[in-house]
C-alpha cells in the first residue's frame, strides 16, 4: 500500500539538515502502524512526505499503486483528496465553519453535488459520535469533540490511508484514550490503512506495528506489544453507525 | 545752470566787462548779451554712442519770446523715421517749462512731465532739461576765480539751485569768457560728481549776436557725445506767436 | 533603540513587502499634500516673481479695476508732491503670428519716464542693439522684445514681429532688445515693451490707461502717499502695492489649496486605516514573541514603545518617500496650474523652478508621523496588554478580533443620531459641516457592523456560486471584522468621495448647460479677441451701427465687462443693453420680480446680481452695492437675482448707459449677433469677415463656438476632480492589498488545512478571489449608499461656499455603473498577488503556523 525506496529529506538552509536518510519501508494495506522516536528523529517529516504535503529530496514513494515524485502539483493534491486523511495534533478545523461545513470540506472541494455531501457529512459526524453537534462551531466544542470532528473530515471520502500526526498530543490522558480508541475502531471497521505519529508509548503499543525512527533512520520496526489485547477490547459494536 | 543751449545756441555775455562785478552780474549780463526776440537754425546732431557708433538727426529750431519766458519749436527734418517729429517748449518765469512732444505717425502730442525732464533727450547726451531757460533769480552764484580757458581769459562761477527739485544738478561750474561774455563750458555735477560737461566753440558773431556755434556735450556716465552744429542761424527775424501753441503743433 | 533593532528589524526585514504596502497610504497621503502644494506654491512663486519684475521699483500701482480711467489722472497723480515718478502702463496679452510662441504680453510705457521705474538693460553692448528713443516713439510698429525671445525666433534689430491689432494684421518692428534679467525674465520672455500712445491706439483703448506705476519721494512713506492718493482720486481707484496684483489668481489658487488638503488628509486618513491593520496583526502575529519578551521582563510600557517606535520609523519612512514622490507630482502639476493661470492672465505661467518650502516639508513629514503613531496606538496598547502565559502556550489559536465591541455600536448610534439631526438642519452651514464630519465619524464607527451585516446577507449568493470557496470567501470577512472593515472602510470613504466628486461635477455641468441654453443664445458672438474672457482688445461702441448695417444681422447688442472689486470682492460686470436684451434672454432670477427688475436695470435704477455672487457674498435683494467707478462711487440696489455663471466670482448686470456715463468709456468687449429671418449663420459670419477683416481685428464665433468653448474652461476647471477620483481609487486598491496580505497570513494555516484535505491550487486561489471582490462588493454597496449622503454636503458646501453654485442633487448613476465593474477588476487585480503567494508557501509550514 505504502512503499518507501531509499527516501531522503535534507533541509537546505545556512547548515543541511538531514531529516530523513534512505529510509526504505513497506507498508501493507490495512496494517496500523505507528511512528516513534525522539524530537527532530524525522517522524513527522516521514508523514508529511507520504501525505504528499512534501516532497523527498530523493528516493521514491509509491501510495496504492501510484508514483508521488514527478507529479504536478495538481495531481499530487488529487492523490491527496482521494487516498488520504489527515488527522492532526491542533485538529486544524476552520474556526468559521460549523462541524457539518468542516467535514463537508473536501467533498465540496471534490465538485460532490449537496445532496450526497449531506448525506455523506450527517453519516460521518455519527460515525465519530457526533451527530448532535453538527451546527456547532469549533470553539464551541471540547477537545476530544474537535478532534472527532477533524476525524470524520479525515475520513470524508473513506480513503484508503488515514494519518495521524500526533492525534492525542493536544488532549489529556482520558480524552486521548477515547481517540485513539475512535481510531483504533475504525481502522478495523473501514479497513484502511493507518499512520500514527507519537511520543505517546501507550499509544505506540497499542498498534499492530511499531517503527522507531532516530537521526533520520528507521531503527526499529517491530509489532506492537498491544495488538493481541485489542482483538479482545470493545468491539465495532461500539460504534454508532454499526 | 546750463540753461538755453539750444535756444539761443550759447551763453551771451555783456561787453562792459565791469572790474569787480559779482558772480551773479557777470551770469546776468551773459544771459542779456544773448537776448533777441527770435530766433532760428538748423541744427545738425551728432550722437556718438560709446561704442563709437554714429548717428545723424536733423531739426528745425525756432524760438519767440524775450528769455525765460520765450516759447520754442523744435520739428525733426532727419532721418525720414523721425521726420515730422516735433517738440513745443514753452519756458515759465516762475516755473518750469511745460513740454509737448507731436508723434504725427500716432497723430498724437504727450506731455513731457516734469519727473522725466532729467531723463536723455531723445537719445542725444542732453536731457531734457538742458532745453530749459531759466530765471538767473533762481540759482545762487558764486565767484571761482579767473583762468584761462581754449586760449581766452575767463571766469569761473559756479552756481547752486536755489530749490532742490528745479534741477537734476546739484551744482554746475562754468567758464565765461572775459571778453565776449560767452560761456565756453559749463561742467554739471550730481553730488560732487561730473556727470555732464557742454562745451562750445566756433564762437562768432551773429546779427550781432555772438554765439558758440558748435557744441559738444559729454555724458561722463555713459561716456558718449552729442555735437550740435547750428545752422543758418538768424536772429530777430519776423515770426507769429500762434505758430507756437499746441494746435500749431499738431498741424505739423 | 536597541530593542528597535534587535526585536523590530527582523519582523520588518521578514514582512518588507507588506511594510511598503503599508505605508504607502503615508507615501500617499504626504505625497498629495507636498505636490499638489508645492505645485501651487510654485507657480503662486512664479507669478509673483513675474509681477515684481514687470513692477520693477514700483512702489504703488492705481488702478481701476479693468476698466482703466481716462489720461488725465495721471497729471494729477504726478502732481502730488510725494509722487517722486508716475508712469502710464497698458498691459495686453497678444498672440503673435509666429509659429510657436503663443501668446506675448505687451507692456505699454511711457519710454521718457519709465526708464526711472523699471530696467530695460538696452544697452547690452552688443552691436546689434540700437536704443534710439526717439524712433521708438516716432514709429507705432515699434517694439522692444527680449533677447531670449529674440534668439528664439532669430530676430533681430529692424527684425518683424507680426501680431493682430484691432487694424487687422500687422507688422512690428522691433527696435530695441532687452538683456533677458530683471523685467526681460518675466513670463519667460514672452513680453514685449511698446510705447503706450501706440498701444492705446493699436488695441483700441481710446485715451485711457490701465494703470500708474509710481515711485514715491525718497523720505516719503509709502502707506501716507497711498492714503493721500487714495483720497485724492476717489473709490473709484485702487491704490496698491504691486505685490497686491497677484491676488485674483490667488484665491483661485485658494480654493487648488483646499482641495489639496481634502485630498490628501483623504490619503492620510486611509493611510492611517492601513497601518492600524498591520499593526493589529503584527501584534497577533508576534504574540509569542511579546510573550517572551514579557517572561524576561519587558515591561508594558516597553512592549508599546517598540510598536510606538516601529509606528514613527513607518511614518518617517512613508512621509520621506512621500516628499519625494511629492516633488515629482509638484512637477507634473506646475504645467497644468501654469495653464489655469493662463487662462486667468492670459499668458501661460511657466514656473521653471520648483519652489520646495522647508516649512511646507518639514509639516509633511510631521504629519505622516503622527498619522502614523496614531494609527499604531490601538495596536501597541493591545500588544501590551498581551498576557505572557496565555501568548507562551503554543498550539492556542488567537483569535485576532474579539468580535463586536459595545462601546463603538454605542459611540456610532450617537454619532449616527447627531449626524441626522445636522443634516435635518443643514440649513445653518455650520451644522452642513458638522453634518458631514459627524457623518463620515459614524459611518466608519458603522463600518464593521455594516460590513458584517452586508457580508452576511452576500454569503448565500456567495455558497450558491462556489460552495467552498465562497463560503469560506464570505466567512473570513464575517470571522474578523477588524481585518476587513479596515480596507472596507476606505474602499468606501474613496467611492463615497469619487460618488460626491461625480455628482458635483455632473451638477456643475448641468447648471452651466442649463445656463448657456438661456443666456448664451446669440447666433454669433464678434469678439477682439479669441478668448471670450481675454480683454486687451475693446472695439469702439460706434462699431454697432457698422455691424447693423450688414445685411442678414437682425440685431446687435454690445457688451462691456470688465472685473472691477466691490467691497474687496473681485467681481465681474457685464455692461449691456438691458433692453434689448430682455427680449432675447432673461436669466432665471432666484429673486425679485422678472418684469420689474429688467425694467429698473434697465432704467439704470439698479442692478441685477448673479446668484453666486449673492451666495457668496451674503447680499440679499433690495441690498444697496457701493460700485466703486472713476467718476466716484455708483451706488446702485440688487434689484434682482439672477442665475448667471459668467464668473467663478460672480457677476452683476447694469445697463450699458450707467457704464458709459460713469465709466466714461463706450468701448465694448462682445458684440452678441442674432441673425435676420432666413439668414445663415455662415453666409452672415463671411460679410461681417469682409467687412471688417481687414481693418480691425475680430473674431466671429458662432453659438456653438461659445458653448465649446465654455465646456473647455469648465473642463480645465474641474480637471483637478480627475485627480483626486485617481488618488481615492489608488487609495482604495492600496486598503485592499493590503487587507487580503493580512488576510492571507492571518488565514495561512487554514488554506493550507484546505490544500491538505484536497484543496486544489485554483481553489485556493478561487477562495481568496472571492475574497476580496466581496470586500470589493460590500465597499461598493456601503460607499455607493454613503455617497448619496456625501453628494448632498459636497453640493451644499463646495456648491455654495466655494463656488456659489445652486446645484441640483441628482444621484450619478453613471459613474455608479463605471464604478462597480472598475472596483470589481481592481479587488480581483489586486488579489493575484496575494493569491498566489498563498499557493506558493510551502505546506508544511502552513500547517505548523502559529
Amino acid at each position: 500500500m505504502i512503499d518507501l525506496a531509499k527516501v531522503s529529506k535534507t533541509f537546505s538552509g545556512k547548515r543541511q539538515v538531514t531529516a530523513l536518510e534512505d529510509v526504505d519501508l513497506a507498508i501493507a494495506r490495512g496494517e496500523m502502524v505507528a511512528i516513534i522516536g525522539p524530537s527532530g528523529s524525522g517522524k513527522s517529516t516521514l508523514l508529511n512526505l507520504i501525505g504528499g504535503l512534501d516532497t523527498p529530496s530523493s528516493g521514491q514513494i509509491e501510495i496504492d499503486g501510484s508514483r508521488l515524485s514527478g507529479l504536478p502539483d495538481d495531481d499530487l493534491t488529487r492523490m491527496r483528496r482521494d487516498k488520504i486523511g489527515f488527522i492532526f495534533q491542533f485538529f486544524n478545523l476552520l474556526p468559521t465553519l460549523t462541524c457539518f461545513e468542516n467535514v463537508a470540506i473536501p467533498l465540496h472541494l471534490r465538485g460532490w453535488p449537496k445532496k450526497k455531501i449531506d448525506e455523506r457529512a450527517k453519516e460521518l459526524l455519527s460515525m465519530v459520535g457526533l451527530a448532535s453537534r453538527v451546527d456547532h462551531l469549533p470553539e464551541e466544542l471540547s477537545g476530544g469533540e474537535r478532534q472527532r470532528c477533524a476525524i470524520a473530515r479525515a475520513l470524508s471520502v473513506y480513503p484508503p490511508v488515514l494519518l495521524a500526526d500526533e492525534p492525542t498530543g493536544n488532549l489529556d490522558t482520558h480524552t486521548g484514550a477515547d481517540i485513539l480508541k475512535l481510531i483504533r475502531d475504525l481502522h478495523q471497521r473501514l479497513g484502511s490503512t493507518v499512520l500514527i505519529v507519537t511520543h505517546d508509548p501507550h499509544v505506540a503499543e497499542s498498534c499492530e506495528r511499531v517503527i522507531a525512527l532516530c537521526d533520520g533512520r528507521i531503527v526499529e520496526d517491530r509489532v506492537g506489544k498491544a495488538s493481541l489485547r485489542l482483538a479482545q477490547g470493545r468491539q465495532v459494536g461500539d460504534l454508532p453507525y454499526a | 545752470m546750463n540753461k538755453t543751449l539750444l535756444v539761443s545756441g550759447c551763453w551771451f555775455l555783456v561787453v562792459g566787462a565791469l572790474l569787480g562785478q559779482d558772480a551773479r552780474q557777470i551770469v546776468a549780463e551773459s544771459q542779456k548779451r544773448g537776448q533777441s526776440r527770435s530766433q532760428q537754425y538748423e541744427g545738425t546732431l551728432e550722437v556718438i554712442g560709446a561704442g563709437n557708433k554714429i548717428s545723424l538727426k536733423r531739426w528745425m529750431f525756432e524760438r519767440i519770446g524775450s528769455y525765460g519766458a520765450s516759447k520754442a519749436i523744435l520739428r525733426f527734418t532727419a532721418p525720414a523715421e523721425v521726420k515730422g517729429v516735433a517738440l513745443l517748449i514753452v519756458n515759465h518765469q516762475d516755473r518750469a517749462s511745460d513740454q509737448w512732444m507731436w508723434t504725427p505717425a500716432l497723430e498724437r502730442d504727450r506731455r513731457i512731465a516734469l519727473q522725466d525732464r532729467s531723463t536723455r533727450f531723445f537719445g542725444t547726451d542732453f536731457s531734457f532739461e538742458d532745453l530749459e531757460e531759466r530765471d538767473v533769480n533762481q540759482f545762487d552764484y558764486k565767484f571761482e576765480g579767473e583762468e584761462t580757458f581754449d586760449g581766452q581769459p575767463c571766469w569761473k562761477i559756479e552756481s547752486k539751485p536755489k530749490e532742490s527739485k528745479s534741477s537734476q544738478y546739484t551744482s554746475s561750474l562754468m567758464m565765461i569768457r572775459k571778453d565776449n561774455y560767452v560761456v565756453i563750458q559749463i561742467e554739471n555735477f550730481a553730488k560732487d560728481k561730473m556727470v555732464r560737461r557742454i562745451h562750445y566753440s566756433d564762437v562768432q558773431q551773429q546779427d550781432g549776436i555772438w554765439v558758440g556755434r558748435t557744441m559738444e556735450v559729454l555724458d561722463a556716465n555713459r561716456g558718449s557725445r552729442t555735437v550740435l552744429k547750428l545752422e543758418k542761424l538768424q536772429y530777430n527775424v519776423p515770426m507769429k506767436e500762434e505758430s507756437f501753441t499746441l494746435e500749431a503743433l499738431r498741424r505739423g | 533603540m536597541i530593542l528597535l533593532r534587535l526585536i523590530s528589524w527582523p519582523y520588518i526585514r521578514k514582512h518588507a513587502l507588506r511594510w511598503l504596502l503599508t505605508i504607502a497610504g503615508i507615501v500617499l497621503g504626504v505625497a498629495v499634500f507636498v505636490g499638489m502644494h508645492t505645485a501651487n506654491q510654485s507657480v503662486l512663486y512664479a507669478f509673483r516673481q513675474t509681477v515684481d519684475r514687470i513692477a520693477g521699483s514700483t512702489q504703488l500701482q492705481i488702478s481701476s479695476g479693468e476698466t482703466g480711467f481716462d489720461e488725465n489722472v495721471l497729471d494729477r497723480v504726478q502732481g502730488v508732491r510725494e509722487v517722486r515718478i508716475a508712469v502710464p502702463v497698458i498691459e495686453a496679452v497678444v498672440n503673435t503670428g509666429l509659429p510657436g510662441q503663443g501668446n506675448l504680453l505687451i507692456l505699454g510705457v511711457d519710454m521718457t519716464g519709465d526708464r526711472g521705474l523699471r530696467q530695460y538693460d538696452l544697452e547690452s553692448g552688443d552691436e546689434a542693439v540700437i536704443d534710439d528713443p526717439l524712433v521708438f516713439l516716432a514709429q507705432p510698429d515699434s517694439l522692444i522684445i527680449t533677447d531670449t525671445f529674440a534668439k528664439e525666433n532669430k530676430l533681430g534689430i529692424g527684425g518683424k514681429v507680426p501680431m493682430s491689432t484691432m487694424e487687422g494684421e500687422k507688422l512690428f518692428t522691433v527696435r530695441g532688445i532687452m538683456k533677458s534679467s530683471g523685467l526681460a525674465s518675466a513670463f519667460g520672455g514672452n513680453l514685449a515693451i511698446m510705447d503706450i500712445y501706440a498701444a492705446q491706439k493699436v488695441f483700441g483703448r481710446g485715451r485711457r490707461f490701465d494703470r500708474i506705476d509710481l515711485a514715491v519721494e525718497e523720505g516719503a512713506r509709502v502707506e501716507d502717499v497711498k492714503s493721500k492718493l487714495e483720497a485724492l482720486l476717489g473709490p473709484g481707484f485702487q491704490v496698491e502695492s504691486p505685490s497686491a496684483r497677484g491676488q485674483q489668481f490667488e484665491s483661485i489658487s485658494r480654493i487648488y489649496a483646499l482641495t489639496a488638503n481634502i485630498t490628501s488628509a483623504f490619503a492620510l486618513f486611509i493611510g492611517m486605516f492601513i497601518i492600524y491593520n498591520t499593526f493589529q496583526i503584527a501584534v497577533t502575529q508576534r504574540r509569542t514573541e511579546i510573550g517572551i519578551l514579557r517572561a524576561l521582563g519587558a515591561t508594558r510600557r516597553q512592549v508599546r514603545t517598540i510598536f510606538l517606535g516601529e509606528s514613527v520609523v513607518a511614518g518617517l519612512l512613508g512621509s520621506s518617500l512621500g516628499l519625494l514622490l511629492g516633488i515629482a507630482i509638484a512637477r507634473g502639476m506646475t504645467g497644468y496650474i501654469g495653464a489655469l493661470l493662463g487662462e486667468v492672465f492670459g499668458i501661460a505661467q511657466k514656473a521653471e523652478e520648483i519652489s520646495t518650502n522647508p516649512a511646507l516639508m518639514l509639516f509633511a513629514v510631521v504629519l505622516g508621523v503622527i498619522t502614523s503613531v496614531i494609527a499604531a496606538y490601538i495596536p501597541a496598547r493591545n500588544a501590551a496588554r498581551v498576557d505572557p502565559v496565555q501568548a507562551l502556550q503554543k498550539g492556542r489559536y488567537q483569535q485576532m478580533s474579539a468580535g463586536e465591541n459595545r462601546v463603538r455600536r454605542i459611540t456610532a448610534l450617537a454619532v449616527t443620531i447627531l449626524a441626522a439631526a445636522c443634516l435635518l438642519l443643514s440649513r445653518y452651514r455650520l451644522l452642513a459641516y458638522a453634518g458631514d464630519a459627524l457623518a463620515v465619524l459614524a459611518v466608519l464607527l458603522l463600518t464593521p457592523t455594516l460590513a458584517q451585516w452586508v457580508a452576511r446577507a452576500l454569503r448565500p449568493l456567495l455558497r450558491w456560486l462556489r460552495p467552498v470557496e465562497g463560503t469560506l470567501a464570505a466567512d473570513s470577512l464575517l470571522q474578523a471584522p477588524r481585518r476587513t472593515s479596515g480596507a472596507v472602510a476606505a474602499l468606501m470613504l474613496s467611492l463615497a468621495l469619487v460618488v460626491a466628486l461625480g455628482g458635483l461635477t455632473r451638477a456643475s455641468y448641468d447648471s452651466i448647460f442649463k445656463w448657456l441654453g438661456v443666456a448664451l443664445n446669440p447666433d454669433l458672438f464678434i469678439s477682439p479677441s479669441q478668448s471670450l474672457t481675454a480683454r486687451s482688445f475693446r472695439f469702439p461702441g460706434s462699431m454697432a451701427d457698422q455691424l447693423r448695417a450688414i445685411p442678414g444681422i437682425g440685431e446687435v447688442q454690445s457688451v462691456r465687462d470688465a472685473r472691477i472689486q466691490i467691497n474687496g470682492a473681485p467681481v465681474i460686470f457685464v455692461a449691456a443693453d438691458v433692453r434689448a436684451l430682455v427680449n432675447r434672454a432673461t436669466l432665471p432670477p432666484t429673486a425679485g420680480d422678472p418684469t420689474k427688475m429688467y425694467r429698473l436695470t434697465g432704467e439704470g435704477k439698479g442692478i441685477l446680481a448673479s446668484d453666486n455672487f449673492a451666495l457668496l457674498h451674503g447680499y440679499k435683494l433690495g441690498d444697496v452695492l457701493d460700485i466703486p467707478s472713476p467718476q466716484g462711487v455708483l451706488r446702485m440696489p440688487i434689484v434682482g437675482i439672477v442665475v448667471d455663471y459668467s464668473d467663478q466670482q460672480g457677476s452683476i448686470l447694469m445697463d450699458r448707459s450707467v457704464y458709459m456715463r460713469y465709466w466714461n468709456d463706450d468701448t465694448v468687449n462682445i458684440f452678441r449677433v442674432y441673425l435676420a429671418r432666413g439668414a445663415t449663420e455662415a453666409e452672415v459670419k463671411r460679410r461681417i469677415l469682409d467687412r471688417f477683416g481687414t481693418e480691425r481685428r475680430l473674431f466671429v464665433l458662432t453659438n456653438r463656438d461659445v458653448r465649446q468653448y465654455v465646456v473647455r474652461l469648465t473642463d480645465q476647471w474641474f480637471g483637478i476632480t480627475y485627480v483626486q477620483i485617481a488618488v481615492a481609487v489608488l487609495v482604495a486598491l492600496l486598503g485592499i492589498v493590503n487587507t487580503l496580505i493580512v488576510s492571507i497570513t492571518d488565514r495561512r494555516r487554514e488554506l493550507g488545512v484546505l490544500q491538505a484535505v484536497g484543496g486544489l491550487r485554483n481553489q485556493i486561489r478561487g477562495t481568496i478571489w472571492l475574497e476580496a471582490l466581496t470586500i470589493g462588493a460590500v465597499g461598493l454597496i456601503l460607499g455607493l449608499a454613503f455617497g448619496a449622503l456625501q453628494l448632498y454636503y459636497s453640493l451644499r458646501i463646495t456648491g455654495e461656499d466655494l463656488a456659489g453654485m445652486r446645484l441640483d442633487y441628482e444621484y450619478p448613476y453613471q459613474i455608479c455603473l463605471v464604478l462597480v465593474p472598475v472596483i470589481l477588476a481592481v479587488a480581483f487585480v489586486s488579489a493575484i498577488g496575494p493569491a498566489e503567494s498563498a499557493v506558493r508557501g510551502s505546506l508544511v509550514e502552513a500547517l505548523e503556523y502559529e
